[in-house]
């Protein structure tokens, strides 16, 4: 299955972002060996240059690293992953707060409407779990 | 290279070939031991002559049914193999033009050979009966003496030089093809003209030397001369041989050129 | 190391018309390149010129530093646009066909993907369907081991999923020191398995340039670059 990418952005950034995500996500756990360049260029139907270009990056970022025989590693330092976990996750939350004052809605009311779905949520969740 | 290029040839013609001349070989045998062994040279003239009259008819019909399906083979596997869209492979194998069309000529001139062996073999089958021996040697003398050689002779050199003309006339075929090329868009039909052209041309040429030559008009007007059927049969055989060797080596360059230079694919 | 593919002022006339006009272009090893244009553009006209299957009128083109010839053609493998396979054949005979002829030739790769297109080794390629005919081709090309793919719209005309095949094949077998030259004008569905495009207009180069050199410079996809610059 080809990954999604969407067509007026440069490929290696999206593809950066998405193994990024997979990292994060806990797809590739720390100290993982990632696939070959080749081989998750076929997966993602992508050019293997491009690919590589996009593994250099994160190489660069840290996120991986390679060692010389044996192929690239995800990182084991478990501090710098959850690190970028919320920075990930705060960059959604400006996103979506920016998006909310677009509609005309304040912080405080925004953090008000979460919280109402939450509760409901819940309600309905404990009415299917009883 | 050109060994690879000819075994393909053979290996795409070759069941069909080999088909149509088995079965031409058991019709011969057929035909010897079911009609020519049971004729009776002895019998009334003319049922006897009305029976062989229609029976060789008949053969002469299978033999050029024969001959038009080896030369329909050749020409065939020579045109979609080169031009048609195998071509696109044929073209990028690892090849030069000379050796495409060497082994063209050789896969072709082949199965030209082995078709004229074939039906010699066949013919041979069929006259070779003890019935039809004997009764041919009576007039042994007269057609010795009228052609100068035997008559096993002559038909020998008949056979050698069908067999040796088989290569001018698988050039003369390939050339067609080749030049039709020249003309995107009819090149099939380009490729039929030219062979009528061309041998329109060689009619009038062949007619003019022989004109030129004296041999002209015929053998009648020699006889009266003094000259014997068999000089002069060697004679126009010299000529046209001559003219035809002349023209095969132009077609073969014009081929060479055209196959080098001037081909394009549809 | 001599460039792949080379072309300078190469220039190919049909009577009056160009088919390409002063064409000056080279393309490096180890990158996969789109070969873009409208009809009659000479994307054709430029495969068949690297093919040898053309004689240029004026200029010249290289493959490997040499103009085509058999040499080339060993090191090039091209895949036509139409079926270019005596049908008649078996398959079992087109690979030994292969194998006789193209020294590059990996047998058991061909044999793999045979086998994963669960094709029968005696069948008639008359017999089997056109998409089948059009993998079993693909797969026979991309089986050697050559310097320069040439691939004349691989896709034209196939389903999404035989075409996530094609790439998927092309990706996996090309030899990373390779190029791999594919003509279309189905840009949206392999930009991005592409390094680089050519845009040809008029028998001219109208664009040469990578594709994320195009997305990061003009902030769209090569496809819709494409529809811009040859707007009717």
């Amino acid at each position: 299955m080809p990954w999604d990418l969407n067509n007026d952005r440069p490929i290696y950034l999206q593809l950066m972002e998405r193994i990024q995500h997979d990292i994060i996500s806990g797809v590739y756990q720390p100290g993982d060996k990632l696939p070959s360049v080749r081989d998750l260029a076929v997966e993602a139907a992508v050019n293997p240059n491009t690919m590589q270009k996009a593994l250099s990056e994160l190489e660069r970022c840290g996120l991986v690293h390679s060692q010389r025989t044996s192929g690239r590693f995800i990182t084991d330092d478990t501090e710098k992953l959850r690190r970028m976990k919320s920075e990930l996750a705060s960059e959604h939350i400006f996103s979506f707060l920016d998006q909310m004052r677009n509609l005309g809605f304040s912080d405080t009311e925004t953090l008000e409407m979460i919280q109402q779905t939450l509760d409901k949520k819940e309600g309905t969740n404990n009415e299917t779990d009883s | 290279m050109l060994g690879k290029l000819v075994k393909y040839d053979l290996k795409a013609s070759g069941k069909l070939f080999l088909l149509i001349h088995i079965i031409y070989l058991l019709t011969c045998l057929m035909v010897r031991f079911f009609y020519v062994n049971q004729l009776d040279f002895e019998a009334p003239a003319v049922p006897l002559f009305t029976s062989i009259v229609i029976a060789s008819a008949l053969m002469l019909f299978i033999i050029t049914a024969v001959c038009i399906c080896t030369w329909l083979q050749i020409t065939f596997r020579f045109y979609r193999n080169l031009f048609g869209k195998e071509g696109y492979l044929t073209w990028t194998l690892p090849a030069s033009s000379t050796e495409h069309l060497w082994a063209k000529l050789l896969s072709g001139y082949l199965l030209s050979a082995a078709n004229t062996v074939i039906i010699a073999i066949g013919i041979l089958i069929l006259v070779t009966g003890e019935n039809v021996t004997a009764f041919y040697a009576q007039f042994a003398p007269t057609f010795t003496a009228e052609l100068g050689v035997p008559l096993t002779t002559y038909a020998l050199w008949l056979f050698l030089y069908s067999l040796a003309g088989g290569i001018c006339s698988v050039i003369w075929i390939y050339f067609c093809i080749t030049a039709g090329q020249l003309f995107p868009g009819h090149r099939v039909l380009c490729a039929i003209a030219v062979y009528f052209i061309f041998g329109f041309v060689i009619q009038a040429l062949s007619f003019l030397i022989l004109f030129l030559s004296g041999y002209f008009p015929g053998y009648n007007h020699m006889a009266s001369q003094g000259i014997t059927a068999a000089a002069y049969l060697t004679g126009t055989l010299l000529i046209s041989t001559v003219l035809i060797v002349i023209i095969t080596v132009l077609q073969y360059a014009a081929m060479h050129y055209i196959m080098k230079r001037q081909i394009n694919l549809l | 190391m001599k460039p792949i593919l080379e072309c300078s002022r190469l220039t190919k006339k049909y009577g009056d018309f160009f088919a390409l006009s002063d064409l000056s272009l080279t393309l490096e090893r180890g990158q996969i390149i789109g070969l873009l244009g409208p009809n009659g553009s000479g994307k054709t006209t430029l495969i068949k010129l690297a093919n040898g299957l053309l004689t240029p009128t004026d200029g010249h083109i290289l493959i490997n530093g040499m103009t085509p010839c058999p040499k080339t053609k060993q090191i090039v493998s091209y895949l036509p646009d139409c079926s270019f396979i005596n049908e008649h054949m078996r398959v079992q005979d087109i690979l030994s066909y292969y194998t006789d002829f193209f020294s590059n030739f990996s047998t058991e790769r061909a044999s793999a993907m045979l086998d994963a297109l669960e094709i029968d080794r005696r069948s008639r390629l008359s017999s089997l369907s056109k998409g089948t005919k059009e993998k079993v081709q693909l797969a026979l090309v991309m089986s050697r081991d050559a310097d320069l793919y040439i691939l004349d719209e691989p896709i034209g005309g196939v389903d999404p999923a035989a075409r996530d095949f094609i790439l998927k094949t092309i990706l996996t077998n090309y030899r990373e020191d390779a190029a791999v030259l594919i003509s279309t004008h189905l840009i949206a569905d392999i930009e991005n398995v592409l390094d680089r495009v050519l845009f040809l207009r008029n028998g001219q180069l109208a664009l040469n340039a990578t594709v994320d050199d195009i997305r990061t410079e003009y902030g769209k996809s090569v496809d819709a670059l494409f529809r811009e610059v040859f707007k009717c």
